[in-house]
């Protein structure tokens, strides 16, 4: 069976955040909620400072916390390494959230997609409301809707419930690859099978030195990081007493 | 460590709701999903997915339509997702050589532009006759037919009374189908009239690179090829140009270049580079013109290039001339005439202590550079230039690749690879009398007078000065403006010293606006238009270069217009047109009637059949084998339209060497190019050059004007007064100004290196906050001389002591729920032109952004 992961190249990686977008687009993500995300931090003092960045999503832990601690196996492993969700079984208790070290679980606090569901214009019979606009474009809830992203999750996640990245598994089902990594201008992003060893992403994990997010955690996660976002050098030194 | 627990009243608000996850469960047993509507929101989907069985049957049923981007000047070509005449996604061609399938973070954001609920969906008009900033319009809907004849009538008005002159039109964000209204329309109407936006986009960068070696353009950068890449104030992995190609190669560019930013701010490309240089805003050129001085005396100029010492002993020692006979230049011009009248005394002792940059840096930088010749890039951004008295630190800094030999040459600085499209019938058979008089008159922008040199490509008078049409408007000099068409423009949000254009635009008693959405522009207007979105709804072109290639990508329509909406550019003047026939002039129809379909020779009968005709003209040589000249091949105009884009034959490297279109056809440090068009200027007006300049507020006299050399820079306000120098960049969301409306902007706002979600911050430095009292969070306002404006403070540490930092972008009061914090009202956040003093590099014409405002903070 097939171990689905990542790797993370952070030299080509320029912190452009087009993934965060590209899978709010692909996944239908309602404005609050990222399943792709970034930590960053800038340290040092003016002028020797650098600003990093680490580009952020669910880790499909083999270890998953969030699979283990859930009550109603909403959260499970799927066979090829997927953690995935499943809605209709959700009764949104969080617990997921509590275990996951890595943040990246949401929840729905509120219907999703307020912004669309608005019904005023701004200048009346001039413009139009959000509501208006999606029924006019023949939308669903948004005007940009994605139905193709409804074969393996719900379009629409309603209140009450979490929801998080499932390595776009409709997009896997047709053998194209998760809308971050296709996106990414970059070619920052590496996915594949973790238990080929072939593959393109072990081919990158034998050569380079990795890191894994929270590691002591014992979650076992499947998204690894390679290189440095901050390249610099300085001249050579003995430094002083 | 475990994530905190979060208190909330989660359960009340979900057994409260409506919908709750009850019904939700209950609803999901229901197979094949299907719309279920909660009671109060419409069409709230709780499709759960689909039973795999069926969803086995269930393929990607869309299509990638081919067109371009828009929403910055790399003007990539895109591809979007189209499912049921609905858009989806965005992603880049992968036909282009230029960008492939790259595409930068702020493309996606178009999705939220095309479907923009604050996109004005009718023409309008205005009720309310009085007009100002805080003026509602009070628009009410009209039809399109009542819009147009509105204004024709406005025209024929002026055509009767001998007054076309008094007409004007204002281009913002074009293609090239821009001639279509911006020339021929107003040329036939008969004003001079038409006024575009280049000189608040960049002009400036230009200068540099055409008085040296003859090119008036942006330029691409061969990266990949490249061992030292130095660049001056450019942030190409957030802002212009050709965003998505340089963050495809950035990682790979930089394994064998040394990577060094020159920018008083920590930018976006600085993190991914090997050094940031935080120059002291306005003295990037004492850095580059030390750059330049060590180069020679460490003799690391390229010979091949520039030449040598006949006796191959390197002269250039500080402080030291150098006899002119005893160097031979080869394909470079004036380079001992620069080194004894500006560069020998230019140590980087000297440019430490204007730069605030140290001495060893610059010299490592200098002798880093210096050895990576000629695969060594001198990148010259708009912030050191778009200056007063820029122009010549365009010069400083792109002369440094003349020094290196990067001209033309592989991992150098490269202009566009030529194309074949064609421009658009010509218009004289259609110029009436009245006309001719009429364009006859001089310009509302004051190009060309002695203080507006304005010299694009070595004309005086050359290049517009967007920025001063407003004085011109005001001064009624050289007469007043009663009809004005812009389109999509917002010069009372995107010039310097906006409320100059609040009162220019106030004055004119008849303004139309063509736009998408209602902004600061449209408020002032008496009639909107709305427009078709580039990216999604229009067919036209543009040509954009990267990557060693030139690609002309085509804009086209995937999708119907979301509302009643026609293109800005084609079908809007060809309406017009017809308005204006039917009211006895005939010409402009008569002219756009020419424009035949190279396929079957039809002239058009309708918008759109002209905006299709008329591209084909445009274009033809690009898709028609039977005129084929060069670059991509292909069978026909369908195949073209498939493609979505045509690329050029790979970059002809050092073709120009010896060659360029600089007087002495040599690359020019001693510019008898800029010499030619400041005399030429100078006896147009009937003076010397040395008034020119003192008229135009620079500061050389003589032999050096003709020089790259060193101005002092010029300020708006005293460090007394006001203690901090105002730095203006652009965020890597930003779609020119008109991406604040997009929740995906707000939400992401903190792409851009210390900046925050949902905010508009100034960022200080600590040193400077802690002064002032000032804490990351606190609503701040920051005074220039000529304007304020409100946002928070961030604190943060990539801002050089002594400047506060801040992107354009935001401050909108109109244009949308979004982008206003109260839509005609108040703003949200602050706009940067609302502080930035209307000055200008009036060498080029171009306005003035960066280094010349200082301002004070205060909480508020």
């Amino acid at each position: 069976m097939k171990q689905y992961g990542m790797v993370i190249d952070l030299q080509r990686c320029t912190g452009c955040g087009g993934c965060i977008v590209a899978c709010k687009n692909e996944n239908n993500l309602p404005e609050g909620i990222s399943w792709s995300s970034k930590i960053t931090e800038t340290k040092g003092t003016f002028p020797n400072i650098r600003y990093s960045y680490i580009p952020t999503l669910c880790n499909h832990c083999e270890n998953a916390p969030c699979v283990s601690g859930c009550p109603t196996n909403a959260m499970y492993s799927t066979e090829d390494g997927i953690v995935m969700h499943d809605t209709r079984k959700c009764i949104g208790c969080r617990f997921c959230m509590a275990r996951c070290p890595y943040g990246v679980i949401s929840f729905n606090w509120e219907d999703p997609h307020k912004s669309w569901r608005e019904e005023t214009a701004l200048i009346p019979a001039g413009t139009t409301s959000p509501v208006e606009l999606v029924q006019q474009v023949g939308g669903n809830v948004t005007p940009y809707y994605n139905p193709e992203q409804e074969t393996k999750y719900a379009g629409i996640r309603p209140r009450g419930v979490v929801e998080k990245c499932n390595f776009c598994a409709h997009r896997l089902e047709n053998d194209q690859l998760p809308y971050c990594v296709d996106s990414c201008p970059a070619n920052a992003r590496v996915f594949g099978n973790l238990a080929d060893k072939d593959s393109e992403v072990n081919q990158i994990l034998g050569k380079f030195k990795s890191t894994r997010l929270k590691e002591e955690q014992g979650t076992k996660p499947k998204v690894f990081y390679v290189r440095e976002f901050n390249r610099s050098t300085y001249k050579k030194t003995k430094g002083g007493v | 460590m475990k994530k905190q627990v979060i208190e909330t009243d989660l359960d009340s608000n979900v057994h409260d709701s409506a919908f709750t996850r009850r019904t939700f469960l209950k609803l999901a047993g229901m197979a094949g999903g299907g719309m279920i509507a909660a009671s109060n929101s419409p069409k709230l989907n709780a499709l759960d997915f689909i039973d795999s069985s069926i969803a086995d049957q269930l393929k990607p049923s869309g299509q990638w339509l081919p067109t371009t981007c828009q929403g910055c000047t790399s003007w990539c070509s895109k591809q979007i997702y189209v499912i049921d005449g609905r858009a989806i996604k965005v992603r880049g061609n992968p036909n282009s050589k230029v960008n492939g399938s790259a595409s930068c973070v702020r493309a996606h954001l178009g999705l939220q532009q095309v479907y923009d609920p604050d996109r004005v969906k009718t023409p309008m008009k205005r009720t309310n006759p009085k007009k100002g900033k805080g003026e509602d319009p009070q628009f009410v809907p009209i039809s399109w037919d009542e819009a147009l004849d509105t204004i024709a009538d406005k025209i024929m008005e002026l055509r009767d009374n001998n007054e076309t002159h008094k007409y004007m039109l204002m281009r913002g964000r074009y293609s090239y189908m821009r001639d279509i209204i911006y020339d021929r329309m107003t040329k036939i109407i008969g004003s001079p009239n038409n006024i575009s936006h280049s000189s608040i986009c960049a002009e400036a960068e230009k200068f540099g690179p055409y008085y040296t070696e003859g090119e008036w353009t942006y330029r691409q950068y061969d990266i990949l090829n490249a061992n030292y890449i130095l660049m001056w104030g450019a942030d190409p992995l957030s802002a212009n140009r050709q965003i998505s190609y340089y963050t495809s190669v950035w990682g790979e560019s930089i394994e064998t270049a040394t990577a060094v930013v020159v920018d008083p701010r920590y930018s976006a490309t600085a993190a991914k580079s090997n050094l940031w240089l935080p120059v002291k805003p306005g003295e990037d050129s004492a850095l580059a013109l030390a750059i330049a001085h060590t180069i020679l005396t460490e003799g690391l100029w390229y010979k091949p290039f520039v030449g040598d010492f006949i006796d191959g002993e390197n002269r250039f020692v500080a402080g030291k001339s150098v006899t002119h006979t005893s160097f031979k230049e080869i394909h470079t011009h004036g380079l001992v005439k620069w080194w004894n009248l500006e560069l020998k005394d230019k140590t980087p002792e000297w440019a430490a202590e204007k730069s605030g940059i140290a001495a060893d840096k610059i010299r490592e930088v200098a002798i880093g550079y210096g050895k990576a010749a000629p695969h060594a890039i001198s990148w010259v951004g708009g912030g050191p230039v778009m200056q007063p008295r820029g122009g010549y630190t365009s010069m400083a800094c792109h002369a440094l690749n003349g020094l290196v030999g990067a001209v033309d040459n592989v991992g150098g600085t490269l202009k566009a690879n030529k194309e074949y499209t064609q421009s658009f019938p010509g218009y004289d058979d259609f110029l009436d009398d009245i006309a001719t008089e009429g364009k006859g008159h001089s310009k509302i922008d004051h190009r060309g007078r002695l203080e507006f040199p304005a010299l694009n490509s070595g004309k005086s008078g050359g290049g517009v000065v967007t920025n001063n049409a407003a004085e011109g408007i005001l001064n009624e000099d050289p007469n007043e403006i009663k009809v004005a068409i812009g389109y999509m423009n917002n010069f009372n949000f995107s010039a310097p010293q906006t409320e100059r254009w609040h009162r220019a635009l106030a004055k004119i008693p008849f303004l139309v606006h063509i736009t998408t959405n209602a902004s600061e522009f449209s408020w002032f207007a008496d009639i909107i238009l709305p427009s078709t979105h580039h990216m999604f709804e229009k067919y036209g072109y543009v040509k954009s270069h990267g990557n060693g290639y030139r690609h002309v990508t085509l804009l086209l329509p995937v999708i119907e217009p979301v509302w009643d909406l026609y293109t800005d550019e084609t079908e809007i003047p060809w309406k017009l047109a017809e308005k204006l026939a039917e009211r006895g002039f005939d010409n402009l129809l008569r002219h756009y009637q020419s424009y035949l379909d190279p396929e079957t020779g039809k002239s058009p009968t309708t918008a759109q059949e002209f905006a299709l005709y008329a591209l084909k003209h445009a274009t033809q040589k690009l898709w028609d084998p039977a005129v084929y000249e060069g670059g991509d091949k292909f069978s026909g105009w369908d195949e073209f339209v498939a493609t979505g884009v045509w690329n050029s034959d790979p970059y002809p490297y050092r073709k120009r060497w010896g060659n360029m279109k600089t007087v002495s056809g040599m690359f020019e440090f001693y510019s008898e190019t800029l010499k030619k068009a400041l005399e030429s200027h100078a006896e147009k007006h009937e003076t010397d050059v040395d008034n020119v300049l003192e008229t135009c507020g620079y500061q050389a006299r003589g032999e050096i004007a003709f020089l790259p050399h060193y101005e002092e820079p010029k300020v708006w306000g005293t460090k007394t007064e006001y203690p901090l120098l105002f730095v203006d960049y652009k965020s890597r969301l930003n779609r020119e100004g008109r991406s604040a409306n997009t929740t995906w902007y707000q939400e992401l706002r903190d792409l851009d290196p210390g900046c925050e979600a949902y905010g508009d911050v100034a960022q200080l430095n600590p040193i400077d906050a802690k002064k002032f009292g000032i804490k990351s969070g606190d609503k701040i306002k920051l005074i220039s001389q000529v304007g304020e404006l409100i946002c928070h403070a961030k604190l943060w540490e990539g801002v050089r002591p002594g400047t506060i930092a801040k992107a354009y972008g935001q401050g909108h009061w109109a244009y949308g729920r979004v982008a206003a914090d109260e839509f005609g009202k108040t703003p949200r956040g602050g706009n940067n032109n609302d502080i930035i003093p209307a000055d200008y590099d009036r060498l080029s014409g171009a306005s003035a952004f960066y280094a010349h405002t200082r301002v004070k903070v205060v909480k508020v």
